[in-house]
């Protein structure tokens, strides 16, 4: 398998929800807590998974905002993973999952240098880096109900902008949405092969308006004939 | 990245003991004027592990969990920094008793001094090389990323062992031009590997743009909003901006501090042996190779400064 | 190897299902606890709301559960201390309550309007409503008047729903989609859940908004207005429909007051009304009959456009001819607003022919067999699948009720009113347009000790005599809501109450109630004179203030609640009963009536009092008529049993869900003991689904209007006929013109007024302030966004939250910015007529040229909200609000006027121009400052350094 995520951002409209559901679920995570520096004073900080930022694409007046939500892509060939010098940056084999197993972490912040999207964090409190799990602890849960395996972001996105599947089955909803929408990863020349693959935005549909209504109302308003209509 | 002085000092002193190893255990081979005294070995030997030692104590103030740094040997595999790590490790003992043998018996088991120097001597290079990679093999860090990463750690490592090495060979009242010339020649080969990697970055080379980085082709992409209004682990780490005109006043002082001066002083010390020519260039190259380093760091983009508003890598 | 990976201990772990309350959208919510902690807040799927999504904030929720900002015991302000010093004392309840009873007991025996009780976003009207008229007062309302009345008034004066909370685009069928003037709004996750629908269904989403942010970002085509020009673009678009005839003729004779006589008899008292027969009937033109013939009776066929004579020989046209007239006229041509409106007129156009294309060559049909009200059999419903939506872009400018007219006038025209793929209706809407509900007006009722109001406080005027003034003119409410400044205030003037108390004009107050608002901050203009107010002294009596007892109830330290003589400290939304009413504004969707409950899922670790329960704790100790049995003791136990057991009109309660004794009945029947629990068991939420055949063209569809007439949602099983042609607006033009047989105004201003304002077709004019002030000197509109990751001031005491927006700059397009050498963080000088504040910049491409925008309500109060004093919302967010003010820049001659709606008193906050300079060297930070909050009493919450939240407990608490 090869897990992973698809971002619409044709629909993307940049709440935040997935940053927020994903720090909620995790805080209390296989990795929590996710320490949150400095939370009621001046500059206020923390570790979070996703992040998602704000683009504006071209100039005034046509310019184009695009959200742009970002978390791990998964890597097939994850540097975070070969860098890390004690095995605590791992990749599953069974399904691509990139994780760090936070006994193993001496937090070097190495793995955090090698990867291009910043999807790792350090916590201090802890001295480990922390990172998106995909949602591990739910999407194998038995105890939930099938469609509540899903990640915490895909539940609660209100764009329904976030799919969750296999890239390899063919079949999946991630793979039908690249394939029909044209998915693409980012900076894909870097090497890294990321899995998550991101929509770009529908071109507009053009909407014909010739030969509509009969012109001229205003002059014939005059002799104007009602259209009998029968209450 | 914002430099911090324990990764400068880590890796300069690090760089320097292997260096000055290396040449110690070549002289020892090649003995130019007769060799250095066992005295002389002992000092030179001495000094180098104590550096290579300081340098590796001082990586482990960086860790923020440092009591698994045991582990940090574990994935010799794949990971740069675990080889850095083993191969350091695996130097200590043939170079102990190198020096041992090289300072106590100089006689004696000259094959089996011979073995462990050479020994001590590779995996000295092979550390060197090693700690040059860890930023080379990054291709998040387009600066980095270059074969002359590696080549400048060992040229500035043996640069820097040459310049320690002197004031040691001279000390002994033998003759020390070969290791004037010795410092002169690998001065000269570091300054050129030096310029070549500053001439590199300076090219435009294929950075990538935020357009790149985003997939958003249809105009030039901004930055509106980076989704938290003060910083994260992410901009304190990699959000670091040297501006151009600081880089271009550090580059004079890497070649003024590094290069140049104890060029000078090196041939002033040809003509005129006497006094403190040497111990000066070697303290002058040493504040260029630590200026040199604050650069190596400071310098670094990493690409996901695109995704913080950065229009280039 | 690796740690194997660890699931949640179910074992330990228990679900309930309430309502979430971290903004007004209601979405139902899955609550997961441990050990009687929150673990987890997620979406409820089978909700019709957000069906299974949350929000940012929805997702916050543990942050606020667990925040240090929580009020935690009663407080009164330390005798001796000054009111807004914060010093405070701890109180019992017990003390409280019978202090405030026996204070609201004096006012009630003396004179009831002495109280004014108004409420922020509560979701609560229907009882704090009914509180107030029991008690007596008509000075009571929500904040709907600086919120968005003009969109409730213009739809319910218009079409019988409105864009506000009273209906939605239907997603699943729309093919074009027109937003104007929204960022987030109420229903924010059904917004999101609808666009990702319409797009993914090819449908075309275009937006009219100065900024290019939140759903703007996604939309197909932007465009740029110009602030408070969108009444203008709506008419223009009218222009090249109506010039082109591009209009539904079917549905304007059926279903709209289209054919109508108007009586045009200028001068004369009459004229510009309904021509009617003796039983009050609208007439119409019957052209097969050739004769004049009642509107309302079905087999008849009207002219649509015609000029005829009344019996007595006055003069009469139908509505669509004085549309016609007045639309077609060159003023509204495309090429003579686009300067105004700042749209290129090849863009109106085509945008007025793709809706015309869709709307009538792209419908969309739904095979279903219905009745309409005139008893015609149809095989299907038609679709003009064409949607609009609009908010307090359109809402919050003097001009606004009739620029939503507008709106409505396009889908009058285009039919496209809730049909399928158009703008449809939610229960317990639509209804008669206006409603039949009439505020309380007589005098004697309103004076009258210890004496409920026979009528709500707040209504729908049709006519000078349905205002709330005295004989002299005078209004007798606090907010001057329903006086000749402001006829239809339909939602009341909260924004005016604490400035006419501190004037005590019309009259002096003796207590102010505010629930869940903070009015010395962020809900208030001119913010810092509303404080200068609340600390004002009367001087008449020595030791008291102007406002002399003010009650603030509030969950958490807000600016308001330092300003309180008494504070009652709420609950959170997940510790308390609560109850989303239909009588209330609905969480209904357009195909299902629906509303809801809260219940405790998590026990107050605080002596706090939900305030429903406060509330009917005093109603019972005030015995109110409606809280007392015959023999004097009280008839509810509690909040719990008023729900189950209080009965608006027989049968119909606060929840229309498992009624009837043995809980069968719905939307009807007698209460139902176990209620709650039915409720609780169905997941806190109850969705009553429409027959497929009831869900379109309510206003006339016959088996919708008998079930709703059933239900009380209307009176009678009448059609509810839309009004192109506003009569009620008419008859105070005429009384401003001195035509009127019936309470006119004396006041020249309040003539002129009337005369201009009260056109019965939509009209655009310039917003009032702007009117009043320099252009030149002040060249950008400024305007205020909701940031869709906080609600107002609440969520800045939110830990996560905050990480991601806590501060707030003013941004102002980038090419304009350049030319005025000002770039991105510098620190600014903004400066309006009232007052200036200093604030960062930012630059944008998808801003409009003359428009500058900020977050609302990010600038906090120093050591509000249970943060530090050095809290960057405090030391570098601001306040738009401080420039703002809430009455009109002063004319000679004339009395200070409310910075609103001239129709409807909503507050005008968008109508706001300012300067902009650059700060000089070392002015950074935030301006105005104020003073630091001091913590209250009994406030001993960790603010930790680090915090590590983790619902096992080893969070850093
Ligand atoms: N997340 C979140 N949701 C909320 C709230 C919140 O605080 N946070 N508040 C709730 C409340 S009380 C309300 S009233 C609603 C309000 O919800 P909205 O109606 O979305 O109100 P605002 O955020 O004030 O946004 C007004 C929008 O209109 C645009 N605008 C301003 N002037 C004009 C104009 O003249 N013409 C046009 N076409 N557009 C204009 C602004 O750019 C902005 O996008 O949101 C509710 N929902
Ligand atoms: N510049 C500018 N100003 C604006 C607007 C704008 O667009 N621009 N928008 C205006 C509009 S539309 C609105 S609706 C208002 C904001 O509408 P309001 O409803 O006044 O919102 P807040 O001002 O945040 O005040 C709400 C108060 O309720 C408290 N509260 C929260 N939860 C509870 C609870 O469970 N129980 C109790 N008892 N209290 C609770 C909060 O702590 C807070 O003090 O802002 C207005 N102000
Ligand atoms: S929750 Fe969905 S719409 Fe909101 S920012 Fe995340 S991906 Fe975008
Ligand atoms: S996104 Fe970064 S952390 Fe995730 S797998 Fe790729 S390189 Fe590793
Ligand atoms: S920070 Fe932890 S996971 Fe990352 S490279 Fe260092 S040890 Fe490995
Ligand atoms: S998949 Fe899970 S861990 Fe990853 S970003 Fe989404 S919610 Fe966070
Ligand atoms: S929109 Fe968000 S905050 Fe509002 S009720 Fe829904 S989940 Fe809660
Ligand atoms: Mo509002």
């Amino acid at each position: 398998m090869k897990l992973g995520l698809v971002i619409d951002l044709d629909v993307c409209v940049g709440c935040h929800a997935c940053a927020v559901a994903c720090k909620q679920w995790n805080a209390s995570g296989i990795t929590g807590p996710l320490a949150d520096y400095n939370p009621y004073g001046a500059e206020p900080s923390g570790v979070w998974f996703n992040r998602v930022r704000h683009y504006e694409v071209g100039e005034y007046p046509t310019s184009k905002t695009v959200n742009f939500p970002m978390s791990c892509m998964h890597c097939e060939d994850a540097a975070c993973v070969t860098v890390c010098p004690t095995g605590a940056s791992y990749k599953r084999a069974e399904d691509g999952i990139v994780l760090v197993d936070q006994d193993k972490c001496m937090g070097c912040n190495y793995c955090a240098w090698a990867c291009p999207y910043g999807a790792r964090e350090l916590d201090r409190a802890s001295g480990t880096m922390k990172k998106c799990t995909l949602c591990v602890d739910r999407i194998y849960d038995p105890a939930l109900a099938p469609e509540d395996r899903q990640p915490a972001c895909v539940l609660t996105c209100p764009a329904h902008a976030r799919i969750f599947g296999d890239f390899d089955d063919p079949n999946s909803a991630v793979s039908n949405a690249v394939r029909t929408r044209g998915g693409y990863a980012l900076m894909p020349e870097l090497g890294y092969s990321p899995t998550n693959r991101y929509l770009p935005p529908r071109e507009t549909r053009a909407i014909p308006t010739e030969g509509l209504g009969k012109p001229g109302l205003k002059e014939r308003l005059k002799g104007l004939v009602n259209k009998v209509v029968r209450r | 990245m914002q430099p911090t002085f324990s990764v400068i000092f880590f890796t300069v002193s690090s760089g320097a003991g292997f260096g000055l190893f290396a040449l110690l255990v070549l002289a020892d081979f090649l003995k130019p004027a007769g060799g250095l005294g066992a005295g002389q070995s002992l000092v030179a030997g001495a000094l180098a592990l104590l550096l290579v030692a300081g340098g590796l104590v001082s990586s482990l103030f960086h860790l923020a969990n440092p009591r698994n740094a045991w582990r940090a040997f574990g994935r010799f595999r794949t990971s740069w920094l675990s080889r850095e790590g083993v191969f350091a490790m695996a130097f200590f003992p043939p170079a102990l008793l190198y020096t041992a043998l090289a300072g106590l018996a100089p006689e004696r088991w000259v094959p089996v001094r011979h073995g462990v120097g050479l020994l001590a001597a590779l995996l000295a290079w092979l550390t060197l090389f090693s700690s040059g990679m860890i930023y080379a093999c990054l291709k998040t860090v387009r600066q980095w990323h270059t074969p002359l990463t590696p080549v400048n750690y060992l040229a500035l490592g043996h640069f820097s062992g040459a310049m320690l090495l002197l004031p040691v060979a001279q000390s002994g009242g033998s003759q020390a031009d070969f290791y004037r010339y010795l410092a002169l020649g690998l001065l000269v080969v570091a300054a050129a590997f030096k310029a070549a990697s500053y001439y590199r970055i300076a090219g435009s080379g294929a950075s990538l743009t935020l357009n790149a980085a985003t997939g958003l082709i249809r105009g030039q992409v901004r930055l509106l909003d980076a989704g938290h209004t003060h910083g994260t682990f992410l901009t304190r780490e990699f959000g670091f901006l040297l501006a151009r005109r600081h880089a271009v006043w550090l580059r004079a002082a890497v070649f003024v501090l590094g290069f140049a001066l104890p060029l000078a002083l090196l041939l002033r010390t040809i003509s005129a042996p006497a006094g403190a020519g040497a111990a000066i260039a070697g303290l002058s190259t040493l504040l260029g190779i630590v200026a040199e380093r604050w650069l190596f760091f400071a310098e670094a983009r990493h690409v996901v400064n695109l995704y913080h508003g950065a229009q280039r890598g | 190897m690796n740690a194997p990976i660890q699931f949640e201990n179910h074992a330990r772990q228990e679900v309930k299902y309430t309502t979430c309350y971290m903004c007004a959208c209601r979405c139902g919510i899955r609550v997961t606890l441990e050990e009687g902690k929150v673990r987890f807040i997620q979406g409820n799927r089978n909700h019709p709301t957000n069906q299974g999504v949350l929000c940012a904030k929805g997702s916050a929720g543990i942050m606020k559960q667990y925040s240090p900002a929580r009020l935690k015991k009663p407080l009164m302000r330390k005798p001796g201390a000054e009111r807004g010093s914060g010093e405070f004392v701890e109180v019992e309840w017990d003390e409280a309550l019978v202090m405030l009873t026996s204070r609201l007991g004096r006012i009630r025996e003396t004179d009831p309007s002495r109280l004014a009780f108004f409420t922020g976003r509560d979701q609560m009207q229907a009882l704090t409503g009914l509180w107030a008229q029991q008690f007596g007062t008509p000075n009571w309302a929500a904040h709907g008047g600086f919120c968005s009345v003009n969109m409730a008034a213009a739809g319910l004066y218009s079409i019988g729903f409105s864009f506000w909370e009273f209906g939605a685009p239907d997603w699943d069928h729309a093919k074009y989609f027109i937003l104007w003037g929204v960022a987030e709004d109420h229903s924010s996750n059904p917004i999101k859940i609808g666009l990702e629908k319409l797009k993914r269904r090819g449908g075309k989403f275009v937006t009219v908004n100065p900024v290019r942010t939140g759903y703007s970002a996604i939309a197909d085509e932007w465009v740029p207005i110009r602030p408070g020009t969108d009444g203008l673009l709506a008419l223009s678009i009218a222009h090249v429909l109506l010039s082109r005839e591009l209009f539904d003729w079917e549905f304007l004779v059926r279903y709209t007051n289209a054919p109508w006589l108007v009586v045009q008899t200028p001068g004369e008292p009459g004229d510009g009304l309904f021509l009617r027969d003796e039983a009050g009937n609208p007439l119409v033109w019957d052209m097969e009959k050739e004769s004049l013939v009642s509107g309302m009776q079905a087999e008849t066929s009207p002219a649509l456009f015609g000029e005829f004579a009344a019996p007595d020989g006055r003069p009469v046209r139908t509505v669509m001819s004085l549309v016609a007239e007045r639309y077609l006229d060159e003023r509204y041509a495309p090429a003579s607003v686009a300067e105004e409106c700042g749209v290129a007129a090849g863009t109106i156009e085509r945008l007025a022919l793709e809706m015309a294309q869709v709307a009538f060559r792209e419908t969309v049909e739904i095979e279903t067999t219905w009745t309409d009200c005139y008893g015609r059999k149809h095989d299907r419903f038609v679709g003009r699948p064409v949607a609009m939506y609009a908010m307090r872009g359109i809402a919050a400018h003097s001009n606004g009720f009739h620029a939503c007219r507008a709106i409505h006038l396009i889908q009058m025209l285009l039919g496209a009113l809730d049909g399928p793929g158009n703008f449809r209706a939610r229960a317990p809407y639509p209804k008669p347009v206006p409603p039949h509900q009439l505020p309380e007006n007589d005098l004697s009722v309103i004076r009258a000790p210890s004496t409920p109001l026979l009528r709500p406080p707040l209504g729908f005027p049709t006519r000078p005599e349905d205002l709330v003034i005295d004989a002299e003119g005078n209004p007798l409410r606090i907010d001057k809501a329903f006086s000749w400044e402001s006829p239809l205030a339909s939602h009341g003037l909260m924004h005016m109450v604490i400035t006419n108390a501190a004037n005590h004009d019309p009259y002096a107050l003796d207590t102010l109630i505010l629930f869940m608002a903070n009015m010395a901050w962020n809900s208030s203009m001119n913010t810092g004179s509303i404080q200068d107010m609340l600390r004002q002294k009367d001087p008449d009596e020595p030791g008291e203030y102007k406002i002399p007892f003010l009650v603030v109830v509030d969950s958490y330290h807000s600016e308001t609640v330092n300003f309180a003589d008494l504070v009652l400290p709420d609950t959170t939304y997940l510790e308390r009963h609560d109850c989303i009413s239909l009588l209330d504004r609905p969480i209904s969707e357009p195909d299902a009536a629906a509303d809801a409950i809260r219940y405790p899922v998590v026990e107050p670790d605080r002596d706090v009092r939900p305030w429903q329960e406060v509330l009917v704790e005093l109603a019972s100790r005030l015995k109110f008529p409606a809280f007392t049995n015959a023999d004097g003791t009280r008839k509810f136990r509690d909040y719990q049993d008023f729900v189950v057991n209080y009965e608006r009109s027989p049968g119909v309660g606060f929840l229309a869900g498992w009624r009837g004794k043995n809980g069968d009945k719905f939307l009807k029947g007698e209460p139902n003991p176990k209620q709650w629990e039915a409720y609780i068991e169905n997941q806190s939420f109850f969705a009553y689904h429409w027959p497929e055949h009831m869900k379109y063209m309510r206003f006339a569809n016959k088996d919708y209007l008998e079930t709703a007439a059933e239900a009380g949602f209307i009176g009678r099983p009448e059609p509810i006929v839309m009004q192109l042609y506003s009569e009620p607006l008419q008859k105070f033009r005429l009384a401003g013109q001195g035509l009127y047989d019936g309470p006119m105004p004396k006041k020249l201003t309040d003539r002129e007024r009337l005369a201009r304002y009260f056109d019965p077709l939509p009209i655009w004019y310039a917003p009032l302030e702007q009117r009043r002030v320099d252009k030149a000197e002040y060249p950008f509109y400024a305007l205020t966004q909701r940031p869709m990751m906080m609600y107002h001031s609440w969520d800045s005491q939110n830990a996560w939250l905050r990480q991601i927006v806590s501060q707030n700059r003013l941004y102002m397009n980038r090419a304009q910015a350049e030319r005025l050498g000002l770039r991105e963080g510098d620190w600014v000088w903004v400066e309006s007529h009232n007052g200036r504040v200093r604030c960062q910049l930012g630059t944008m491409e998808g801003c409009q040229e003359d428009t500058v925008w900020t977050w609302n309500a990010i600038g906090k109060q120093a050591g509000a909200w249970g943060l530090n004093p050095d809290a960057s919302e405090a030391t570098r967010g601001f306040l738009l609000n401080h420039l703002i003010s809430e009455l009109l820049p002063e004319k000679d001659g004339e009395r200070r006027i409310t910075n609103s709606d001239p129709v409807t008193g909503q507050a005008a906050w968008f109508d706001l121009r300012v300067k902009i300079t650059k700060a000089g060297p070392g002015e950074t930070g935030a301006w105005p400052e104020f003073t630091t909050l001091r913590r209250l009493p009994g406030d001993d919450a960790e603010r930790p350094e680090v915090l590590r939240w983790d619902v096992r407990g080893n969070s850093e608490w």
